[in-house]
Parts: structure tokens; sequence; C-alpha cells
């Protein structure tokens, strides 16, 4: 009863042979017809966009004033010149940690929290809700509640740890503990990711579970064997948004590092100025938009990178 | 005993999960003098008795004042528009490139996903530059349209659609069913599940968004919500957290009417599949 | 015929495209003058009412002319501000920032203040300079505020005036009680940055010397500043200050903050009993000036009415109200200063000894990134405070191109 939903059946010649002559040509049309409005929004407010920024990456341009063409100038003033850009390779090292970091622990909690729901029926829908709460919260509610909650005289998070033993830490404020203590919260607002895998796990179908268990698989082995390979495609997809997401981190940092008079400069000794604050800072408050530019094509060609290696290991695995 | 522990765990997580937004709710609900305490408070009490002091000025002050309302009505009508107008040109570019064949798809689905690695910051200034030539600057065409598509909705679409098995819609071809056909009769109802994702992660997005609304329109009249909040509560002097936690949950408020919704959406995906096996 | 009037349709589309390429956002309506105008939103709906008027008040003394005020979140407005410029739709007149005025107007994108306009001897001089590039005038303030001493009286009878009452103060209370600091001590980020030039003021100093393209703040008045900080953070752990409002909560038993600060504290916490005095000083008393510069951008098509506008905002009869709606006081010496609490005195007083931050186009990334991580190094004692300024000062000489 089972066995049909499990195979993927792929299009063998013999099939498409008994479809009507001219398919294949209408099937190009089709097929340009369906994407031409992504296409046109691409080409227009993505793609052309993206040309002239990369074209401003090679100029010297403040906004105001004509931009001059400088050639590789910024970009070989951002690699080496560190009188220039003297915090440039600092904000690569946050944005490497901040992403090793908060990207499996987003993913965790978030797998970890779907399979939770997906397991009950009752108050299901409730909690859901409440999970996915953090996501929907103000940005700013969610800044000021967590300076409370890493407050070191009163906030929750040490007075916690004085009841194990621990003393209390600065948490934002020592640069060491500003990428654990950001990576966290991400975590905590992985309410996203949470109903991606949910929508996932609804999709293995009810019959492949049912099997294992008659093969006598306990909880642990049904997961690693079925459900974990299962989710492949949807923890993939969200490895790559993620890492994505993470290299270009800004809003978090943004909110719990500035704002109210607080320094925009990104935390403690620059532990909290990741990639994308740093391009920001030189975009909009020192006037460098070329500079911010190169930086940016720095940032794609290494988010290319590192995409196209997940790709290429992805296959390996598959293979 | 197991689904005991499974609760247990459920409750802790939401706990924490619900804490800040209690937080925005009864800070909204407080007067001036009772914000700040030691240790917040999550309830509005009164900071010196500890009795129950609950007001909803601070509301009457956002809506009434503020403009809130006008703001939230254009919020409303933008993103009525925008979302799924983005989810049709989305799903339909994201089955094209998982079913079609057509020459040049597989390229063209690289350079549109490496265009979406480009940090969004960058682009801001090019695409106030089109927006611009468009004529579309500082009207409500220049919050909808150059927002109308997603390289990352089309990627986790087509990702979703490349899952779906494939034989119902061969037997479809093979009857002589046209590929619109298949799309609306066969592909959208068996994607539920992930169209509700892409809606409410589109929505949320929208219904949120700030920089680009401020950046494109000057006319107060085009203010959408996050903007109007930004503009009156976010003041030199620091903000007053009461009005900007009011103005918040109004915000908030609709959201979790389209969770509700789309979450039952998600569950009729669930019946579907638990129906062909 | 019908041939006819597609063409008649496809022409009328087109123009009609065309015309909507060239509005793009300020558009002029019904002949008469609008002037649009940029500020940051309004701070309450007093302020807000303070401006409507000021606005009717100039329409009706110049018929015919509409003047649009657009409101930005201030957080949000350099941005906006900058795009705008980018994408030629700045408005014809807008509040600048300080430390943008010396870098617009040495590009062009803002005009020159037309001579005759105003009696430069009428403004505050500090105020007035905030405005200067290359000595010559680009804008008009239009309030001006500075940052004092604040002092919790409970914890402080008697509000220090030197720098060593200053240190000698906060060790009493630290040492009276190990978890209150003496003082919420500025950090090592871009705000302590900003506050620094008007400590290194109070020793007789200069940051820099912009005319004659000289860095200072490796002499020893800044030294001396920076040591200062170091000295009272001894008094003032960070473990203790780094919690929210450690001033307001009574944990720290002062602060260095601006009048924005004296409603919010009052309203929030109501059982705080608190003063304000001027900085303390080592030779001289000395502080920095801020507020609100307003500028023309040279892309307006009404410069010289743009020009009436701003004079108008900063004229004796209204700059008063105009000031203090911005939440400072006012530039005009003969205009009214809004009456105030018991702190205005302090404050005002700071004032006649405030000094305009250096103009220096790259200031605010001279202040960002290299003189805030000196502060900070000093500060956590991974270098002397003469060796974190020397090498903020190589640094700010390489990247300025100054020899001094």
């Amino acid at each position: 009863m089972a066995a049909p939903v499990l195979e993927r059946v792929t299009t063998g010649p013999g099939r498409r042979a008994r479809r009507r002559p001219g398919a294949r040509r209408r099937d190009h049309l089709t097929g340009w017809l369906l994407i031409a409005p992504a296409l046109a929004y691409f080409v227009v407010f993505l793609l052309y966009p993206a040309l002239s920024a990369l074209y401003y990456s090679f100029t010297d341009w403040n906004l105001r004033t004509e931009a001059s063409w400088v050639g590789l100038a910024n970009y070989a003033d951002l690699l080496f010149d560190d009188v220039k850009y003297p915090h440039f390779w600092k904000s690569v090292s946050v944005t490497l940690q901040y992403t090793l970091v908060a990207v499996p622990l987003t993913l965790v909690s978030a797998l970890a929290q779907a399979l939770l729901l997906n397991a009950i029926r009752r108050g299901a829908n409730l909690f859901r809700l409440l999970l996915f709460l953090p996501v929907v919260t103000a940005e700013a509610a969610v800044g000021a509640i967590w300076r409370w909650l890493y407050d070191p005289q009163y906030g929750l998070i040490n007075t916690l740890l004085g009841l194990v033993g621990i003393p209390g830490q600065n948490w934002l404020n020592t640069p060491e503990l500003v990428i654990p203590a950001l990576a966290f919260i991400a975590a905590w607002q992985c309410g996203i990711s949470m109903i991606i895998y949910l929508a996932g796990l609804k999709g293995i179908p009810g019959s492949i579970q049912e099997a294992a268990i008659i093969d006598g698989a306990g909880p642990w082995q049904r997961f690693w064997r079925v459900t974990f390979p299962m989710l492949r495609p949807t923890t993939f997809y969200l490895l790559v948004t993620g890492v994505i997401a993470a290299l270009q981190v800004f809003g978090l940092v943004y909110v719990i590092f500035s704002g109210n008079g607080r320094s925009v400069t990104g935390g403690p000794e620059q532990s909290g100025l990741t990639y994308v604050l740093h391009l920001y800072l030189f975009a909009f408050r020192y006037d460098a938009m070329g500079a911010a530019c190169a930086m940016s094509f720095i940032l794609l060609v290494f988010i290319m990178i590192v995409t196209a290696l997940q790709f290429r290991f992805v296959k390996q695995e598959a293979a | 005993m197991r689904k005991a522990s499974i609760y247990v765990a459920l409750v802790l997580l939401a706990a924490v999960s619900v804490v800040p937004f209690l937080w925005m709710l009864a800070t909204s609900l407080k007067h001036g003098p009772d914000i700040y305490t030691k240790v917040p408070n999550l309830l509005p009490l009164d900071k010196r008795t500890g009795e129950w002091a609950a007001t909803l000025d601070n509301y009457a002050y956002v809506l009434d004042v503020g403009g809130l309302g006008d703001a939230f009505v254009n919020s409303v009508w933008v993103c009525a528009i925008l979302v799924p107008a983005k989810l049709l040109i989305d799903a339909l570019a994201a089955y094209a490139f998982a079913r079609i064949p057509f020459p040049g798809r597989d390229k063209l689905f690289v350079i549109m996903l490496g265009g979406m690695m480009v940090p969004a910051i960058t682009l801001l200034v090019p695409r106030i530059h089109v927006t611009q030539s468009l004529g579309m600057f500082d009207s409500g065409w220049g919050l909808i349209v150059p927002n109308i598509a997603s390289v990352l909705d089309i990627f986790l679409l087509r990702q979703f659609f490349l899952s779906l098995p494939g034989e119902l819609e061969e037997a479809a071809l093979i009857d002589g069913a046209g590929r619109m056909q298949i799309f609306w009769r066969i592909v959208l109802p068996l994607s539920k599940p992930v169209l509700a994702v892409v809606t409410i992660t589109s929505f949320l997005f929208h219904w949120n968004d700030l920089v680009w609304p401020l950046l494109v329109t000057n006319d107060p009249e085009l203010y959408t919500l996050p903007l109007a909040l930004q503009q009156l509560v976010a003041s030199p002097d620091g903000g007053r957290a009461y009005y900007i936690m009011a103005g918040a949950t109004l915000a908030v408020l609709p959201v979790i009417g389209v969770l509700l919704v789309f979450q039952r959406r998600i569950l009729q995906g669930i019946a579907f599949t638990g129906l062909k096996s | 015929m019908s041939r006819g009037l597609v063409r008649g349709a496809v022409v009328a589309a087109l123009v009609s495209g065309l015309a909507a390429c060239g509005g793009g956002g300020t558009g002029g309506q019904s002949g008469g003058k609008e002037l649009t105008f940029w500020m940051y939103q309004d701070r309450t709906p007093q302020a807000g009412q303070v401006m409507e008027k000021v606005r009717e008040d100039f329409e009706k003394a110049n018929p015919g002319v509409t003047v649009k005020l657009v409101k930005i979140p201030k957080d949000d407005y350099n941005t906006k501000l900058g795009s705008a410029v980018a994408s030629k739709s700045a408005p014809d007149a807008g509040i600048l920032d300080q430390p943008l005025v010396s870098k617009y107007a040495l590009d062009g994108t803002i005009k020159e203040v037309p001579a005759g306009l105003i009696q430069e001897a009428d403004y505050y001089k500090g105020a007035l300079d905030t405005n200067r590039a290359g000595g010559k005038l680009y804008g008009l303030p239009q309030d001006q505020t500075t940052v004092a001493l604040f002092y919790n009286k409970k914890l402080v009878p008697n509000p220090p005036k030197t720098w060593d009452e200053l240190k000698q103060v906060a060790a009493q209370v630290h040492a009276a009680d190990a978890n209150v600091a003496g003082m919420n001590v500025p950090k090592g980020d871009g705000y302590g940055a900003w506050m620094f030039p008007g400590i290194v003021h109070g020793a007789g100093g200069e940051m820099v010397d912009d005319a004659g393209k000289k860095v200072l703040f490796d002499q020893p008045p800044a030294v001396e500043a920076l040591q200062l900080w170091v000295d009272l953070q001894k008094s003032s752990p960070r473990k203790i200050t780094d919690s929210d409002k450690p001033f307001e909560n009574g944990l720290a038993a002062m602060t260095i903050s601006g009048p924005w600060d004296v409603p919010t504290i009052r309203e929030q916490f109501p059982d705080l009993d608190f003063g304000v005095a001027p900085l303390p000083y080592k030779t001289e008393p000395a502080g920095n000036i801020g507020g609100e510069d307003s500028v023309v951008f040279s892309t307006s098509k009404n410069p010289d009415l743009a020009w009436k506008w701003l004079a108008f905002l900063s004229d004796a009869a209204n700059n008063g109200a105009v000031a203090d709606a911005f939440g400072g006081f006012p530039v005009h010496l003969k205009a009214q200063v809004v009456a105030g609490g018991p702190e205005q005195a302090a404050f005002l007083e700071q004032l006649k000894v405030a000094h305009a931050r250096p103009a220096v186009p790259q200031w605010i990334q001279v202040n960002d990134e290299i003189i805030a991580p000196a502060i900070e190094s000093a500060l956590t004692g991974k270098a002397t405070a003469q060796q974190a300024l020397s090498d903020a000062a190589a640094k700010t000489r390489s990247l300025l191109g100054w020899n001094g």
C-alpha cells in the first residue's frame, strides 16, 4: 500500500515517447513563460543593481559626487591596508566564528523542537504558536529582553548560574563571550527553521515509519535510519540558507549593540563587529560606498565558494 | 511516560519563548514610572505598591496621536497584494525550474542563486536608482514591485517540487493534460505545507520590513506600520518603551492571526499525504 | 481610425511614464512654490505642534509658499539622506548632523550661506562654528546642547569641580559600598570617543588643529584626559557599570549625559534624587557642543527661499521655541530660553565653554575606528594611555595624510 510513494519515479524515455509530438517545443515556451516574471524581477531588481554595485566597487564613491575609477584599489586596501581598514579581518573572523557556532546550534534547536511537536497531537497547535513567538516579537523587545537576560548585575542567566555555583559573567561586554551569546539568541529565534523542519517531517509518509517499527527499530534507530535521511533535502536547504544568512548577519548585532546612545561600532573590542555591520558602517556612516561595494563582492565570492562546497559535499554523500 | 517527558520539554521551551512576548505585552500595559524595575515585571504592576495597575492609555496614544491606524491600513494592503503575487510568481518559476525541461534552465537557476548571495545592503542604493527611473519612487508601487519575487522562495519551492513523486504528473501528461493544468490541479494541492511556509515567512518579512519603506517613501501617507512605529516612538531621548511595546503588540497581532490560519493549512497538507498512504 | 487611437494611447502612456520618471518624489504643485524640509521626528507631540505653528507663520509671511516637513527617525536619518542624495532626490533643505557638514560642504553637496543672510554676531559662536568648513559658513545651527555631570545626591552631596575632586569622590563612594561604582566611566566605543574631546579641552588641549593639519591627541592634555578615565575605572568596576542604567538604579554615583536624559529619568525613576553640574576640569572649564545644524542642498530649486526658511527658524523670535522642540537650547543670542528645571543652569553654564568638534571630513571614521579602540585598549590595560594615543595618532596621520 505504501510502495508507490516511496520511489521517486524518473521520467524514462519510453514513457516520454508516448506524448504527442511538439510537446517538447511547447515545453520550452511554457518554461520560459513561467519564469518570465521572476526573470524580469531578477534582471531589473537584482542583476542590474548587483552589476552597478560591482562597478562601484572599482570606484571611490561617497554617494554624493560622481564615482571616480580606482581599479582594484578598494579590494587591495581592504585586504592589505590595516590603517585604512583596521577592522576588516577582525570582522571576517567574527563572522566566521559566529557562523560556525550559530548555524549548527540553530539547526539542532529547530529540529529538536520540530521532532517534539511532531510527536504530539494534543496541544500541538498551541505549542507551535508559542515556540514561534520569538520570531514575531518586535526586535526592540527581543533586544531589550536579551540585554536584561545577559545583564551582569540582575540578569536571569547569571542568577541561574549562581544557583549551580558558577560565577556570573559580564556576557555582552566580555569579548570572548559575545559570539556564544549572540549565537544563543539566534538559536532561540529558530522558529522559521522549525516550521520548515515540521513541514519536512509531515512530508515523511507514516507508512515508512510503520515499516521501520514492524522491522523492530527503536525510536533512536528510526530517527537516524529513516527520519534524518528523509529530512536531508530540508536540512540541506536550511544549512545552505542558514550559512548564507549567518555570513550576512546584521539585524541581531545591530539590535543588541546599538540604539539609545549605545555604540554602533560592534561591541567590546569589536568582538561583535560582523562583516555586514562593518560593511554598513562604511556604506552609510563613513560614506565609503565604493569600499562597501567591494566588501560585498568579497563576501559574495566567499559565499559562493562555501555554497559550492556544500553542494559538492551533498552530491558525494548522495552518490 | 515518553509522552509526558515530551510535554515537559515543550513546556520548558515554550516558557523561554514566551517570556519576551509577555514582557512586551506587560510593558505596553504599564504606566510610565512602572516600566523600569531592577528585575523585569512580567505583569503590569505598580512599582511601589506591587498592585495590579494596567492601563490602555498607551494604545490609545499610539493609535490616536501616531497615525498608526493609517499605517496599519497601508501595511495591510501592501501585504495583501505583495504576498500572494509574489507567491504566484515564485511558484510558477519554481515549477518550471523543477519540472519543465527547457534549454539553459539549470544555468539560469544557478545564476539566480548567485544573485541571492549579494548582501542586500549593497543593493539598496542601486535599487533605489532603478525604482526611481521606473517612476515608482515615493509611491505604493515602489513598496510592492521591487519586492515582487524572491530567489530564496523560488529555491525553497523548487526543492519541494523536486521531492514530489513525479508519477502523477507523468500520468497526467500522458493523458494529455497541459503543464498549467498539472500545476494548478496536482502540484499546488500537494504543496500546501511548503506554500504555507513561504507565505508565512514572506508575510513576516514584509510586514516587519523597515529599511525599504524607509528609503523609498517620503510621503507620510505611504508609511507602513514599522515605519510609523519607528517614527512615533524611537525618539532621540531614548524612546518611551511603553509606547514602543504598545505599537509592537498591535503589529504582532495580525502576524499571529496569519500564523493560526496557515497552521491549519500545514495540517491539511498532512491530512492529504495521510490519505495517500 | 483604430490604429490612430492605438498610437495616441501609446504616446499618452509614454508621456505619462516619462512624466512619472521626472516626478520622483519632490514634485511641486499648483503654481505656488513648495519647499521640502527634512528633519528628525518630533520628540514629543508638543514639539510637533511648535513646528506646525512656525510653518504656518512662515507660509503666512510668504504667500504662495508651502513648506513640507518630512520627519524621519533619527537613527535612520543619515542612511536615508545618503541614499536620497545619491539618487538625486535630496530635499531643498534639511537638518544635517554636525560632523557631516564639512564633508558635504567640501564636495559641493550643500550651498554656502549667502552673504548678508544673518548677522553672525547674533549667534553663539560655538554653535555657528559647527557649520564651518575651510573657514566658510555652510549652514545655520538650530539648537545647541552639551553633556554635563549627573550626580546622585545621596551618594555625592557636593559635585566635584576638578579632576582631583572627581577621582576622590569616586574612590570614596566605591570604598563605602563595594557594590556601587564611583562613576559610569565612558567606554572605548563610538560614544565614548565622542565624549572624549570635551575632557581633553578641560585640560587645555585640542584633538587636532584642522587648519594646520596637525594631530594633537597624543599630546599631554589628551593623555592626561585618558589617564583620568583609566584612574576612575579603579573605583568603577565594569561588572557594575555594564548593567542596564547603572546611574538610574543607584549603582553608579555619577555619569555623563545630556539634557535629553533629564525628563526620561524623572519619569521612569521618580525616586532618584539627582543633580546636574558642569563637567569637572583640570585647568579650564570646558565641554563638547552638540545640536542640530541645517543646510540647503545644491539640488534645491528654491535655494533663496530655503535659506529664508532656515533663517526664520533660527531668528530671535522663533529660535527659543524651535530649539526647545529640537531638544536643545537656542543658538540665537536674543532668543528666549524656554524655562526648564533646576538642572538647566548647569547645561547653560557648560554651553558657554563648549567647543565644536574637529571639522575634518573623515572625523566620524577616525572617531569610531581609531580613537575608540585606542581608548578601549587603555581602559582594559592592554596599553598605557600614552602608548594607545601615540599609536592612534600615527594611524590618524597616515589615514588623513597629515604630517604634524
